[in-house]
């Protein structure tokens, strides 16, 4: 096993910058998602620090060796593929067996191995199968235990679940952190689904157009978002978004959001001059409250568009002024399509972004 | 369960009307052929046309000793399975570089597939030409290439055959999955043995298909060998052409040569059929 550093990595294709100047380092067996909407470079990332791709600028180290001259079947890096890339022609035993025939082990020590993690995998009923008669997670379990044979330095996954339909989708996340806590590889996974990445990760990239937006825990990605691209792409349903201008009004600083005034929260109250005077409020649809007492203050006032219900919650959407925002309610609120309704926001969740720059202001 | 059996509706009198027609209309020039070579030479301009008679082996055995028909055989066979492995072995790597690569990005590709745009014609004097020459080089007379030299057959087949198999196996190519390549690379294979391990065996369907394609245009071809061979290279499809002489067509021995000629590529097309029309449709049923 080993940590894997990477320093200043940029990727060129032709004209098209994909990955431009991105650091970043995987400690020992630590599980790193990359996590980004497609395009973002995230794969390509992958693929140069698995060898498949030659780097234009920038060094990759594992440990403290610099790898970019080394070809990728001397890197001791095992990956899992989105579409599995089993070998069709081969039986499920003999696609395991696949990369220890590479290494020319003895028969005997092959057949252990593959007898091994078949067992820890679960897949010791499917080894006379051809990869055709799998369903998809038996062909992912497949690909993961091919992986894993060999007993890699890093174990690199991409978008391994995506393909799957959502109940096995669930049981493969799990499994996927149960093997790393079984197992602790370092383990590089990219994704374009926040979801999976805040379920499995001990630490989350943020990429966007070839650049890092943010790293950190899914805790920090989730309630401190560095920049209005991480708080917008992760978190489901999406964050609202308010902008507007702030405004002192009675010796209250205040977002103004068209008609309304939202005071700031107390935290940010003497802290008028060190702010933008243009803002975005990113609130989460949690932390937005139904008010259906008139009497009750709030901070907007909008009207019911449409009531999604779900097993033990609803997401209602509600259109304040020319501005839809998400809210999250339970199901006794019991709200009607077209209502006018009250929102309150929780101030100690409201999160402050520059609207010229978009990074995150007023932290700490 | 048993399925109830289909009453005759008159769509399907028709269907199977025109199957017969399309069948009568393929199959009677072959079965034409055939009955002809077993003719006795006084039944085979009979009119009308006799279809009970002595059936006679003369004519292959005109054909064969008075023609060299055995020469031919092994001339052709010889001709058509060396263009054919020339053809694979560089075609695939061709077509598996264009695929994968995307060397020229498309240009080199498009250039290889106009030499197909003009007619054989156009190129058999230049080719006549060319082989004259490089025949009376001692390369030439090493390598057998020059007129009347099976190496000149070799080379035009090779030439002929080549754009056509390089289009048909980039698309098998590109029907594999990259990732799988990518995978064999991580799991410890060099390029070389990944093209051997993953690659080929996948493709084995397309070459298969493509292989026996080149094989029946060399077994076919005619222009080529009537204009480059004269007697030692001479090709079955040519030696057919050699009864037609002075005193008129020897329409026995034609059709006997000539049945020689076909049944091979016939028995070869039958045997390899399921696996060649699993081959060309070998990209659209992958999921």
């Amino acid at each position: 096993m080993a940590s894997i550093t990477l320093e200043n990595l940029v990727k060129h294709y032709g004209a098209v910058e994909a990955v431009r100047g991105i650091s970043f380092q995987v400690e020992d067996g630590e599980f790193l998602a990359i996590l980004g909407p497609s395009g973002c470079g995230k794969s390509s990332t992958m693929r140069m620090i698995a060898g498949l791709e030659e780097t234009s600028d920038g060094g990759i180290y594992y440990d403290d060796k610099l790898v970019n001259a080394v070809r990728a079947r001397d890197r001791n890096v095992a990956m899992a593929f989105e579409t599995y890339a089993l070998y069709p022609t081969l039986t499920v035993y003999e696609n395991i067996a696949f990369p220890l025939r590479s290494a020319k082990w003895k028969s005997e020590r092959v057949d252990e191995k593959v007898r091994e993690i078949s067992h820890t995998m679960e897949l010791t009923d499917l080894l006379d199968r051809m990869p055709g008669e799998l369903s998809g997670g038996q062909a992912q379990r497949i690909g993961l235990a091919r992986a894993l044979v060999r007993e890699p330095a890093v174990f690199l996954l991409d978008e391994p679940i995506s393909h799957l339909d959502t109940r096995q989708r669930h049981r493969m996340r799990q499994f996927i952190r149960h093997l790393h806590l079984e197992l602790q590889y370092t383990m590089i996974y990219v994704t374009h689904d926040q979801e999976e990445a805040m379920a499995m990760a001990d630490r989350i990239v943020v990429m966007h157009e070839g650049l890092i937006r943010q790293i950190g825990t899914p805790d920090e990605v989730f309630n401190d978002p560095a920049d209005d691209f991480v708080a917008g792409f992760v978190g489901e349903p999406p964050i609202n978004f308010l902008e507007g201008s702030l405004v002192q009004s009675n010796g209250t600083l205040s977002l103004r959001f068209r008609g309304h005034l939202i005071p700031l929260p107390e935290s940010l109250q003497s802290r008028g001059d060190s702010l933008p005077s243009e803002i975005k409020m990113g609130i989460r649809p949690f932390y937005v409250n139904l008010r259906l007492d008139p009497d009750e203050p709030y901070d907007l006032a909008g009207e019911v568009f449409v009531v999604e219900t779900l097993q033990d919650f609803c997401i209602v959407s509600i259109d304040v002024d020319d501005e839809r925002l998400q809210v999250v309610a339970p199901l006794s609120a019991r709200v009607q399509r077209r209502e006018r309704v009250h929102l309150k926001l929780d101030p100690e969740f409201m999160r402050f972004f520059d609207l010229q720059t978009g990074k995150a202001v007023g932290l700490g | 369960m048993y399925q109830q059996q289909k009453r005759a509706t008159p769509f399907g009198v028709l269907r199977y009307g025109l199957v017969l027609v399309v069948l009568l209309w393929t199959t009677f020039p072959i079965a034409w052929m055939i009955i002809t070579s077993f003719k006795p030479a006084d039944d085979v301009m009979r009119m009308p046309p006799v279809f009970v008679f002595k059936p006679t082996f003369d004519n292959y055995v005109y054909a064969i000793e008075k023609a060299n028909f055995a020469l031919f055989i092994r001339n052709t066979v010889f001709v058509a399975v060396a263009s054919t492995v020339l053809v694979i072995a560089l075609g695939t790597l061709a077509a598996y570089s264009f695929a994968r690569y995307n060397t020229g990005e498309g240009h080199i590709l498009f250039f290889i597939l106009t030499t197909k745009m003009f007619p054989a014609i156009a190129v058999v004097l230049p080719y006549f030409i060319i082989f004259r020459e490089i025949g009376k080089t001692s390369v030439g007379q090493a390598l057998a290439v020059g007129l009347d030299r099976p190496g000149a057959l070799i080379i035009s087949y090779t030439m002929f055959n080549l754009p056509f198999a390089i289009w048909l196996l980039v698309s098998f190519f590109q029907d594999i999955s990259r990732e799988l390549e990518d995978s064999a690379r991580l799991d410890g294979y060099s390029r070389l043995q990944v093209l051997a391990k993953v690659v080929f065996p996948l493709a084995t369907p397309g070459i298969a298909v493509t292989a026996v394609f080149c094989l029946i245009f060399s077994w076919n071809e005619f222009l080529f060998a009537y204009i480059l061979t004269r007697d030692a290279a001479r090709t079955i499809t040519v030696g057919v052409e050699s009864f037609f002489t002075l005193r008129g067509i020897l329409w026995g021995p034609v059709a006997a040569a000539a049945t020689i000629s076909v049944l091979p590529m016939i028995i070869f097309v039958l045997l390899l059929q399921r696996y060649m029309v699993r081959g060309l449709t070998f990209g659209a049923v992958r999921g």
